[in-house]
Parts: C-alpha cells; structure tokens; sequence
C-alpha cells in the first residue's frame, strides 16, 4: 500500500482549475518530486494535502485513511510534517525553543490539559529538540534568537522544525528558494543525509533542477494543473511532452 | 587610550559579563520570584504609607494599596493573553463585572465568608470565559477585539435592565444603575475580621487582614502565572503570538491552546473581581463597562505587556495617578491628560512599558558609551 495517495483530486479557485484529477502514489522511503512551471498548481497539491486548502472533488487518503475532513494539525499528528517555502518560524524565540515546539506535539499529542507542570521535566521534548537541531547543524546557535540567523540558517530551522514533529512523510516547498550557491548545496546534502540516515519519505517541490535530478527517486511533472509525466529522473527528462510543456522546448 | 587601559576595560567587562549571567539564571528560578514576590508584597504598604520621603511623595493610604493589588491579578491574567498569546481582548470587563456582582450575590443570600465568595465568583467567571471564548476565538485579531467588545456590553446592557432583579421577583440581581449594595462579609475564616489589624508586627508595618487576604492571593497570582509561562503552555503561547499558522502546522492544537489562554485569563478576572466585591463592598454597574477592559489594556500595555510584573507596575501607576494625582491642587483636574501624557510617552520611548525601561536604559548606556569609545 502506498504511504499517500491522491485519488482523482480536483481544486478550484472560482472558475479556475488548479488540480485537474490528480491521482499520484508516494511509496514508502521513497524520494519524490514535483516540476512544473509557474502557476502549474505544485504548491496548491502541496497545500491540499497539509489540509491548508480544501479539495474540491477527489480523496487524499495517508496510511490508507482519508485526510481530507481533517484539521491541520491531525494531519500532522498522522505524521505528515511540511516545510514552508519561505521560513516559517518564531523569530522572537530561541533557536532551541522552536525546535522545542515541534517536539512538543509530537512527543504529547495536540493538545495537553496540564498547565503546571515545569517544562524542565519534559525531557523527552528537549531531547527531540537537540537531536533535529543536531541533524541540521545549528546545535551550536542553540541560545540565539530565530530573528538574529542568517538566512540559510533560518531556513535550516525551518526544516529542523519540521523534523522535530517526527514525520514519516516530509513535504518540502522549495527549500532552497533565495539561498546561496553554498547554502544550497549544504540543502541539498542535508535532504540526502535525511533519506539515507532517517529513512525518511519525501516529497519535494522545487525549481533547481539540478537539485531535482540529483536527489530525487521519482518525479512528477504537473503543467496546468495536469500530471504530463511521472517516472524516474531519466525517463522524464527524456520525456518529449516535458520538454515541450515545460522546459519550453529546450534540450537538458 | 594606553594598551594597559584596554586590558583593564576588557577584564571589567568579563566580570560584569559573568556576574550578569550569575544574576539572570538567577532571577529566573522560580523560588526567588516566590521570595522577591513576598518582599515586595509586604514591604509595599509600608512603602507606599509609611516611609520616609518615598511615601511624603507618593501619599498612599491602605486602601489603594490594596486596590492596585486587586488589579494587578486583573493585569497578569490578562497579559497571559495579550501579551503572550498576542489576543487583544476588549471585553474582560465581562469577566471581572460578572464576579464582581457573582461574590456580591454569594454574600447577600448565601454567606459573608470571603473565600467562599472568592471561590463561586471565580467559578461563574470561568464558566462564562469558556462560553465567550468557544464564541468570540472563531475569529482572529480585529474582529476577535470587537466581538469580545459585543459580547462585553451586551453583558453591561443586559445588567443594567433585565438582570437588575432576579426573574419574577424584585430581589436585587446586579441592581441596575445604583450597583449592587448589599454586601455583608463575616470574619475570614470565622476568626479575623478583615478590617482589623493583623498581630505584632505584620499589623505594625503591613496592616489590616484585608490587605493580607488581598495579598495572598496576588502572590498566588504571581506565582501561578510564572509557573504557567514555565510549562509548555508558556511556550505555545509564544507560539502563537509569533507564528499561529507554523504552530498548528508542527501538530498543536491553536485552537484549544487559545481557548485555555483565554479561560486562565478570565479566571485571574474572576478572582480580581470577586476580591473588589469585598475590597469596596459595593459593585457599581461600572465594572461591567467598556472602560473597564480598556482600563486593563492600558495598564497591561503601561506596565510592559509581555512581562510577568511589568502589569503589576502598571497597574500601580494607571491608580496612583487616578486616586492621587487627581486630587492634588492644581494639576488634579487634568489626571486623565496626565495619564494620557505618561501613557503616550512610554509607549513612544520605551515600547516594552515601564519594566523595559532598564533594559531600555542599559541599550541607550551602552549605544553613548560605544560612541565615546569609538573615537
């Protein structure tokens, strides 16, 4: 059985169609990414999926259980995590307290009635916490206020934070969106050292191709809110529907 | 400047960086915000009545005292919610009214024993922060404001008609316009009098058992609200106010955090309220009003909104200046441009309200002494 699945998703806005009957399968351990060009609906899948937007038509179902009635934040107890596109994270807080907050819900669930108890005795949570800060590398900048990082390492945050949920699936929306040459490419090795060390399932929407072609098992090719093509890096790019839609003719 | 010089400033530094780390691990234990909390309570009257100069200028009497105490519990609940859930609520006048006028029913018909009153006219005012709450938190910033504002005056409207008598029959409910007169309380515990003197020398520098009850429970307060903003409530809180989509994106439930940020807050309400039944023995039809909640917004912003004591002092200064400086010669008439004025220039100069002003002090110190140096 397939991790996730979408079946036959439709997404309108008004009139406008953004997902045309999408039906895709993410396997288990598998590294899958979404191409298309501007506006070909990667991040409305995205947010379909995270229960952002609701679903027009279709079924989203994880672990073979439908998502799509539920709220986004037992989406994420289910053990989807997503990563935003620009750095979402709590920049009047501590490096630590943010990672602290992911490893919150996912070591004590969505909510916790008692409101006495010292946070210095949950330390399962700061533990969590310390190990993803560890896996992105900022276990040093532990003290030092989110607003403060350079951008490559809010962004790092960003990811340790989704990490910290303890997801069995990440979504990653551009994670390397506005970064130096450099920090892309310590990205792009963190994303490989998550799937070979973690074992983690991940779907990555991304622009840089070289990125997607270096780290990806499988793409997906979505324009006009349609799957053209779907395959392993090799047969996609020698897919001549693809490089027409969206690489506009041009040979890789 | 010589290298010896140098060498010397850099050392000064370090020992002023140390002793200043000592200080703040420190200052966060919650033992010495218990024991500073106890000090500061029992020393406040004597302070504020008794000392020499201080007092000949700030000319406190106990009952003031004791009033800023009531508020101050009033303000640390409510900055839990603004200022670290970032919920700007202006209907907590509901919340306070509604306990106000709760403990005054308890002791007209029920009993005069002060924690009782204390005890149902937090519960009636918990009771209803769920219901305003589940109500108005479907909606976020401005409109969240205005319909805890709704919600509020329908309560001051409702009080002031059809709730003035019980239903069917003519036993005061709120009393309407003359506010609820009623009040009888019988001795705390069956044994002090509350407007007695408390023994040997905590009657001597502190004063009465009615500021002793009223002071328990502001430490209680303090104490409380601490403890709450160490657990992970204090964290989500932050949360919140930082990120309210990222956090329900890690997995937390915003909507139930928001809704317990906002019962601890009218539950703090509801203690302030039910103690200024027995503080003034009197509830006036006032206490459910707007002012009422602006009132504590000011004093919560005043004071430092996003600090635990910043709104103690707030609260301080908000009624100093209401009770003492309108009734000084001259300057008296104009207290509420004063306030005004004072409100303006904090929130002008030191953003952070009055418990960021060393803070504020310290970064102004440092910016002119980096200047000196520099050349």
């Amino acid at each position: 059985m397939p991790l996730l699945e979408l079946d036959d998703v439709v997404k309108e806005f008004g009139g406008l169609v953004a997902t045309d009957h999408v039906s895709l399968d993410v396997n288990e351990g598998e590294h899958l990414s979404i191409i298309g060009p501007n506006g070909a609906g990667k991040s409305t899948l995205i947010n379909l999926v995270t229960r952002m937007l609701d679903v027009t038509d279709g079924d989203i179902r994880f672990k073979g259980d439908s998502i799509v009635a539920l709220e986004p934040h037992e989406v994420v107890q289910r053990g989807i995590g997503k990563s935003f596109q620009t750095a979402s994270i709590f920049p009047e807080l501590t490096v630590e307290e943010n990672a602290e907050i992911a490893a919150l819900a996912a070591e004590h669930g969505e909510f916790r009635f008692n409101f006495l108890k010292h946070l210095r005795d949950y330390t399962e949570v700061s533990d969590l916490a310390h190990r993803t800060l560890d896996a992105v590398g900022l276990l040093e900048k532990v003290d030092r206020r989110a607003a403060d990082l350079p951008y490559g390492d809010k962004r790092r945050l960003e990811i340790s934070i989704a990490l910290a949920s303890e997801p069995d699936l990440l979504l990653m929306d551009e994670p390397t969106a506005g970064m130096s040459p450099e920090e892309t490419q310590s990205t792009v090795d963190l994303i490989e050292e998550l799937k070979e060390e973690l074992g983690l399932t991940i779907v990555l929407v991304e622009h840089d191709m070289e990125i997607v072609f270096s780290v990806s098992d499988r793409i997906a090719v979505l324009n006009r809110g349609e799957i053209i093509a779907e395959g392993t890096p090799d047969e996609v790019q020698g897919d001549p529907d693809v490089q027409e839609a969206y690489l506009g003719g041009v040979e890789l | 400047m010589s290298d010896d010089a140098r060498t010397d400033g850099g050392t000064t530094v370090k020992n002023t960086t140390a002793l200043r780390e000592r200080y703040d691990a420190l200052k966060g234990e919650e033992s010495t915000v218990a024991v500073v909390s106890i000090i500061g309570l029992l020393a406040f009257p004597w302070l504020f009545i008794e000392a020499p100069v201080v007092s000949g200028f700030l000319k406190g009497y106990e009952s003031l005292a004791s009033l800023i105490l009531i508020w101050a519990i009033f303000a640390i609940g409510f900055d839990l919610l603004l200022g670290y859930t970032g919920l700007l609520s202006f209907g907590h006048a509901a919340f306070w009214g509604t306990a106000a006028y709760a403990s005054a029913n308890v002791s007209a018909y029920l009993t005069g024993s002060p924690l009782v009153m204390v005890l149902l006219g937090t519960v009636i005012a918990v009771g209803l922060a769920w219901l305003l709450g589940y109500l108005t938190l479907r909606r976020g910033g401005i409109y969240f404001s205005i319909l805890t504002l709704a919600f509020a005056q329908m309560m001051f409207y409702m009080s002031s008609s059809v709730l003035a008598t019980y239903p069917g029959s003519k036993t005061p409910l709120t009393n309407g316009e003359n506010g609820f007169t009623g009040v009888s309380l019988d001795p705390l515990l069956g044994m002090f009098e509350l407007n007695r003197e408390m023994p040997s020398i905590l009657g001597e520098f502190v004063g009465t058992w009615h500021y002793g009850f009223i002071a328990v429970f502001t430490f209680l307060a303090i104490v409380i609200a601490y403890r709450i903003l160490n657990s992970p409530y204090g964290l989500v809180f932050k949360a919140i106010r930082e990120n309210e989509q990222r956090t329900e994106f890690v997995g937390l439930n915003v909507w139930r955090y928001k809704l317990m940020s906002f019962i601890i807050s009218g539950t703090f309400a509801g203690v302030a309220g039910s103690l200024f039944t027995i503080h003034s023995q009197y509830v006036p039809l006032s206490s459910l009003y707007w002012t009422s909640s602006g009132e504590v917004v000011i004093m919560t912003v005043l004071g430092g909104a996003g600090s635990l004591f910043g709104p103690i002092f707030g609260a301080a200064v908000y009624l100093w200046v209401e009770n003492i400086v309108s009734g000084m010669p001259n300057i008296g008439a104009f207290w509420h441009l004063i306030l005004g004025l004072v409100f303006v220039v904090v929130i002008v100069l030191v953003p952070d309200g009055i418990w960021g002003l060393p803070d504020a002090v310290r970064r102004a110190w440092g910016y002119i002494s980096n200047l000196g140096g520099d050349r």
